[in-house]
């Protein structure tokens, strides 16, 4: 590279002629010319040493505006790499010379550059922050608070304010930018700048903002003060953004102070998008106490005058920028305010709601005027202002808010508003992401910041009686726009399937809203859905076989989704409560159970589902995707309500508030075991078997049915228990083993449906009738892989794709069962596979061809080995391995050295996709072959048989590894195995890995040098703790006078005279390049500094010798010696020894970080 | 599962169907599927109704295994779908030669001959090697140097096509 190599300094004529080189590759890389040459030009600037006389030359001379650009860029990259050698004199020099060019070109055009600068100035200012003393600083900041008052001009004003804000940026975590140092380095400016800072930066803006809020408010016109203005409400933004640290812990010690009106939990879904503002106590005189506020709403309220005026408009910068710190100031909260029982806050938010409410009240007359084309920014930004105070107080003082104002509580308003919301969304019903979207979504938020604790607390204490009233007009409204929504879609035509699951699971996010709305009025909703479900279901009744009903239908399918999800949880994975307020809210006495409207309710659904059962009612009403509403109803139902009142229900009911649970008691003993719970147990059950055989080719209704239905039911030991005394469920099993009908679903739905059958096997008491059981389950499917696979004419069959077909159906049904193991029914799955390993491999050398037949015998194997393996005997381990290595055996012999041709590239890549599957099934299996190394349940050592684990894996992993390409490390999933796999066969068993031969050897060592320049830090950090894991083996074991890794680690000279290095010696010269030149996460120097210490141990000559050419190759002498003095350091500050112990460990970390930081700079620079 | 299921396969390989019926659900990505006509190999399945409460139908867009070009097909998921009997067959390769004659099909293509000997020790001469020419001066080379390369031909309804290359060390 040419290079600017500046000396101290350069003369005029070489400064123009760099000038003119940069303007000239800034003009041509925006023509397009020759833009790879032009882009190294540029970057020369910034690599070469010292280049900071030229770049202010051609900043302040040059009249290429991008030229300036970069040369500013150059000043900021030179200065952070030569930080460390920088004099104290030079760097403030920068900073200054930067706020200066910033001021003095205030005024002038291409503001990019000035922006630019000023933020080259900021974190020039960041990287000597901590190294400054409070003096240099107060200089630094004079001149900004100079240019902030105003002194100097409007445009000086707004670069002043300009510049604090890049400087608050680069100070704020998120929006740092990387300067090669430690996470603590940004944290502490952090801190600094939030004790020292911040409160000063905020005054600083607001005397600047009120400094020019007359001149704004008294002219009609747009005037430049416009942009001060609008620049310092942008910067009140930000730094009220900014994310409060020190006084975190002076809130939590206020918490039960200011719990009478603030909430403080956490438990709010939609939390994170909502940002709460801390600022904490220090901060009540410039936030709360100056009239700030009253001084925004003013402001606000002065330029909706304006609106009409040339160049305002509701969208305008500065109104944008106020509202937005209006919906920021609803977001305060904690010591900031008095502690004198929320008084101060409430009346803070009592000041911004009067401000904000004209924005969307009356709602009606709101959004009129935004259909007739107004701006609907100010209606979604007081919806926000909405959220953000529902997110800072209690439901109660949220009500209240209002009430001085309007004749009506802040719930009802909100009803109100919502309602309107909705209405507007129904009545434009595009696909469109419109202004109602947007609110609809906000207010549902709201709704849930305030509802949230009504799982936990009785609504009577949460919401006030018109709340709960206006809970239910609302719901009673979503209910009937829902419906009417449905209905009017019924005709669409299902786009494509990827669009309908991304908008399945936008809706249920909101079905789960409205469902907490239902629940704050329980007792009017369930009724409500009670009788629109029985209209529904009499009018399919009437008008059967004689009218068109799939509008119905579509309704029935919209409200079973929205009474599923008001009745029941999803629960997440864990066995789901009744939720709060159905336990608390109904008073039923036990005789009359039945009559619970929760009770009727579930019962009339089930009822109604019932009669699917008959072919008739099936062919005219239960359409397949009412049917997926059944049954994903019916699963998510019997969660919460069926058979659950053993166990856990029961400890609830008798922990005392008889009364409060009466309701919960009588819904579950109603379906408990002892009454309706089985009966309803068989119905659900017949209605799998309906839809898994009588709705041929649906896999949307097989899959809910499969994964959601069966496997809930299963996983529920309560209801498990139950399930397998069930006539109905051993049907299914004998449809499964026998009959031809389920072939038919699709293989996963098989596979999912084999480990369901197999896993009921808990729910048997006897541990000998369970082995029979799955026996029986799944011998007639053994027996025929068995049989066909001796078959003398198999060969020549093979191919049929009717018997590929029953084989892969087949072979899928064994993995599920695999996939099921448990110690129950462990042996009896050993057998089952024990009885196919032959037949597999024969299987395995007939459909070589077929990939997707391999990937399924692999697949079977991996997961029969991973659910076995700890629990083998050691004659079984002996004989399981023995097969696994065959089968790796055959797998290598029949793709070593093959090439797939095929016209189709697309055909190609998928030979390869599969390829990579194999093979990352194969090193899943190795994965678990080496877990019986570490988890061991058998009864005596395997080592009795002559099975060594480790062999075995390394034996395996040297088939595989010629198979696994560079290319198809590509894949990240794969590479992810591979490593994992090795790094962790390197930690454990260094000793085999010495054993290896050569080329074996030579192949891991190869990929290893590969994993240490991937760019996912996660496999390099992978590959350095197998080096640390091979250097530290080597050095422990030579110490004790062990030859360790032998023959490795010497160099040798292979066959064409070249000198080999020793393994050692390889990686500790690659690791040093890497870790001097190249780049890196900062996240991998200590797992580095771990690899690199015993490296540096082992291999202390060569390291002697590296250090002297790094030292002899530096020309300039004080960087000399301080290379020197850092690699003298590297080994021997902080008392570091030649151990290889914790502590040691945590020393050269240390050191290494120190060392880079210290030299890593100047050493990169060209 | 049962014997009767494959009362058919007794007709034995001369007279085995070209092609057979599989439902359409039960087609999944990288099966086989005969679209227009022709065996195709599938790379996408994706399913959807005919209506919001109609019954589903399969959308498969599959590639010809001899030509490469793409074919698409919609079909309801409970019917019938004709499934290409696809075979392979490996062949050890004992002689290349190259073929003044410059096919229609094959215009832009260097045209190799190979010869193939058969498990029952025949011969077989009619098959072509279509392939770019850094792997045919590869397996040339290979064939010069005397390793043992195995053809894999794959057939399917009355064509056939060389479907990949093995080496298996050299010859003994």
């Amino acid at each position: 590279m040419q290079g600017f190599t500046a000396t101290s300094t350069p003369d005029l004529a070489e400064l123009q002629s760099t000038m003119r080189a940069i303007e000239h590759a800034c003009t041509s890389i925006q023509m397009h010319l020759n833009p790879g040459a032009s882009e190294a030009v540029i970057l020369s600037l910034g690599q070469s040493s010292q280049p900071y006389k030229t770049c202010q030359f051609i900043l302040e001379n040059s009249l290429v505006a991008t030229a300036r650009f970069q040369a500013a860029a150059a000043i900021r990259e030179a200065a952070i790499r030569e930080w460390g050698c920088l004099s104290a004199d030079d760097k403030r020099g920068l900073i200054s010379f930067c706020l200066c060019y910033v001021m003095q070109h205030a005024s002038s055009p291409d503001g990019f550059v000035q922006a630019k600068v000023s933020s080259v100035a900021a974190q020039l200012m960041k990287r000597g922050w901590l190294e400054f003393a409070p003096a240099e600083k107060d200089a630094l900041f004079y001149q900004v608070n100079q240019a902030i008052l105003g002194n100097h001009g409007i445009d000086v004003q707004f670069a002043g304010i300009k510049f604090l804000e890049s400087l608050v940026s680069e100070f704020s975590p998120s929006t740092s930018s990387a300067m090669g140092l430690p996470r603590e380095f940004h944290e502490q400016c952090r801190r600094s700048l939030e004790q020292d800072n911040l409160k000063t930066f905020y005054r600083w803006t607001q005397e600047a903002a009120l400094s020019v809020t007359n001149r704004i408010i008294e002219s009609d016109s747009v005037v430049p003060e416009v942009k001060v203005c609008t620049a310092a409400l942008d910067l009140m933004l930000q730094i009220l953004n900014w994310d409060f640290h020190s006084n975190t812990s002076d809130t939590k010690i206020n918490v039960n102070v200011f719990s009478a009106g603030v909430r403080q939990d956490g438990d709010s879904p939609k939390r994170s998008e909502c940002h709460l503002v801390q600022p904490g106590s220090d901060w009540r005189d410039v936030l709360l106490l100056n009239s700030h506020v009253g001084w925004l709403l003013s402001l606000y309220a002065a330029l909706r005058l304006k609106f009409s005026c040339e160049g305002y408009w509701l969208d305008c910068p500065i109104a944008v920028s106020a509202r937005k710190l209006v919906v920021q100031f609803c977001s305060l909260v904690g010591a900031v305010f008095l502690s004198d029982d929320g008084k101060m806050h409430e009346q803070h938010l009592m000041q911004l709601l009067s401000g904000m409410i004209e924005w969307v009240d009356p709602p009606d007359v709101v959004s009129k005027a935004i259909e007739n084309g107004k701006s609907d920014s100010e209606m979604l930004d007081g919806c926000r202002a909405l959220l953000a105070i529902a997110n800072v107080t209690t439901p109660y003082a949220f009500d209240r808010l209002l009430k001085s104002m309007r004749p009506i509580g802040t719930l009802t308003f909100l009803s109100i508003l919502m309602s309107e919301v909705i209405k507007v969304l129904m009545t434009s019903n595009t696909e469109e992401e419109t202004w109602s979207w947007e609110a609809r979504d906000v207010l549902l938020d709201t709704w849930t910041a305030i509802l949230t604790p009504i799982n936990t607390i009785n609504v009577n204490a949460l919401l006030p009686s018109e709340g709960i009233q206006a809970a239910a007009n609302l719901f009673g409204f979503i209910v009937e726009c829902e419906l009417r929504l449905a209905s009017a879609t019924a005709f669409n035509d299902e786009g494509d399937s990827d669009h309908l699951h991304a908008s399945v699971s936008a809706m249920d996010e909101r079905l789960s809203c409205y469902a907490l709305i239902a629940r704050a009025s329980i007792d009017v909703t369930i009724p409500l859905l009670t009788r629109v479900f029985s209209e529904r279901v009499a009018r399919l009744d009437q008008g059967r076989d004689i009218i068109d009903l799939t509008e119905t239908l579509e309704e029935l399918y919209s409200l079973l989704l929205i009474i599923g999800h008001v009745i029941a949880d999803e629960g997440e994975g864990e066995i789901p409560l009744v939720p709060n307020t159905i336990q608390t809210q109904f008073v039923v006495n036990d005789v009359e159970a039945d009559k619970h409207p929760v009770i009727f309710l579930s019962s009339s659904i089930i009822k109604f589902a019932e009669q699917c059962l008959s072919p008739e009612m099936r062919a005219s009403v239960f359409s397949p995707r009412l049917m997926e509403s059944i049954i994903w109803f019916l699963a998510r139902w019997s969660r919460t309500y069926l058979m659950s009142s053993d166990g856990i229900g029961e400890k609830i009911i008798d922990s005392g508030h008889h009364h409060e649970h009466s309701s919960k008691k009588a819904l579950l003993c109603f379906f408990g075991e002892h009454n309706q719970g089985k009966l309803v147990l068989d119905i659900i059950l017949r209605i799998c078997l309906t839809t898994l055989a009588s709705y041929p080719g649906e896999k949307d209704l097989q899959g809910l049915t499969c994964f959601q239905l069966l496997h809930s039911l299963v996983e529920q030991k309560h209801i498990c228990v139950h399930l397998v005394t069930l006539n109905s469920w051993h049907e299914l099993a004998t449809a499964f083993s026998t009959e031809k009908g389920l072939l038919l679903l699709d293989t996963a739905h098989q596979r999912s449906l084999a480990q369901t059958l197999v896993r009921s096997a808990s729910g048997i008491r006897n541990s000998e009738v369970s082995s029979q059981y799955v026996r029986n389950l799944m011998g007639p499917i053994t027996s025929y892989i068995v049989e066909i696979s001796s078959k003398n004419n198999f060969k020549s069959i093979a191919q049929q794709p009717d018997i590929i077909l029953s084989v892969s159906c087949l072979l899928e049904r064994l993995r599920g069962a695999a996939s099921a193991s448990e110690p129950r029914t462990q042996k009896a799955i050993y057998e089952l596979g024990f009885s196919v390993m032959n037949p597999i491999l024969v299987l395995l050398e007939v459909y070589k061809h077929e990939s997707a037949v391999v990937y399924l015998l692999l697949k079977f194997v991996v997961d029969w080995v991973d659910g076995q393996i700890t629990y083998l005997e050691a004659q079984e381990t002996a004989a399981v391995v023995s097969f696994c290595m065959r089968l790796l055996q055959l797998y290598s012999s029949h793709n070593i050295g093959k090439i797939s041709l095929s016209l189709s590239s697309s055909l190609l890549s998928e030979a390869k996709t599969d390829k990579y599957r194999d093979l990352r099934a194969l090193l899943q299996l190795l994965s678990s072959l080496c877990s019986k190394d570490m988890i061991d349940f058998s009864s005596d050592s395997i080592e009795a048989q002559g099975t060594n684990i480790s062999q075995v894996v390394y034996f395996g992993l040297h088939m595989i590894t010629p198979l696994i390409s560079m290319d198809l490390l590509k894949y990240p999933k794969l590479c992810h195995d591979y490593f994992s796999l090795l790094s962790h066969m390197l930690e454990v068993y260094p000793e085999t890995f010495a054993q290896l031969n050569s080329d074996a050897f030579a192949h891991i060592l190869g990929t290893l040098d590969f994993g240490l320049h991937h760019q996912d830090a996660d496999v390099v950090s992978k590959c350095l703790r197998a080096l640390q894991a091979l250097a530290s083996y080597h050095y422990k074991e030579s110490g004790n006078g062990n030859i360790g890794l032998g023959a490795h680690t010497v160099a040798l000279k292979d066959s064409n005279g070249n000198v080999q290095e020793g393994l050692l010696s390889r990686f500790l010269r690659s690791l040093l390049k890497l870790l001097l030149f190249e780049d890196y996460s900062l996240d991998l120097i200590s797992v580095a500094a771990d690899a690199l210490l015993p490296l540096i141990l082992c291999e202390q000559s060569l390291y002697q010798r590296l250090g002297n050419e790094l030292i002899e190759r530096q020309a300039n002498s004080t960087l000399r010696s301080r290379l020197a003095n850092a690699l003298h350091n590297l080994t021997s500050a902080n008392q570091l020894s030649s151990s290889l112990d914790r502590i040691n460990y945590q020393r050269f970390r240390k050191n290494l970080n120190s060392f880079l930081v210290e030299v890593r700079g100047f050493l990169r620079t060209m | 599962m049962s014997d009767e299921e494959h009362h058919f396969e007794s007709k034995g390989d001369a007279g085995a169907s070209k092609t057979y019926p599989q439902q359409a659900g039960t087609i999944r990505k990288n099966g086989y599927i005969v679209i227009k006509g022709r065996p195709c190999k599938v790379v996408e399945v994706s399913t959807s109704k005919t209506g919001k409460h109609g019954h589903a139908k399969c959308h498969f867009v599959g590639i010809d295994i001899f030509t490469a070009k793409k074919l698409e097909d919609i079909v309801p998921s409970s019917h019938n779908c004709d499934v290409p009997h696809v075979n392979r067959t490996d062949y050890q390769l004992i002689d290349i030669s190259e073929d003044g004659f410059t096919g229609l099909i094959f215009l832009s293509r260097q045209l190799i001959k190979v010869s193939l000997l058969t498990e029952n020790g025949n011969t077989k001469d009619d098959l072509r090697l279509p392939t770019d020419d850094s792997l045919l001066t590869q397996i040339k080379d290979g064939f010069a140097e005397g390793k043992d390369l195995v053809v894999s031909v794959m057939s399917a309804m009355g064509e056939e096509q060389i479907c990949a290359l093995k080496d298996i060390g050299p010859k003994n």
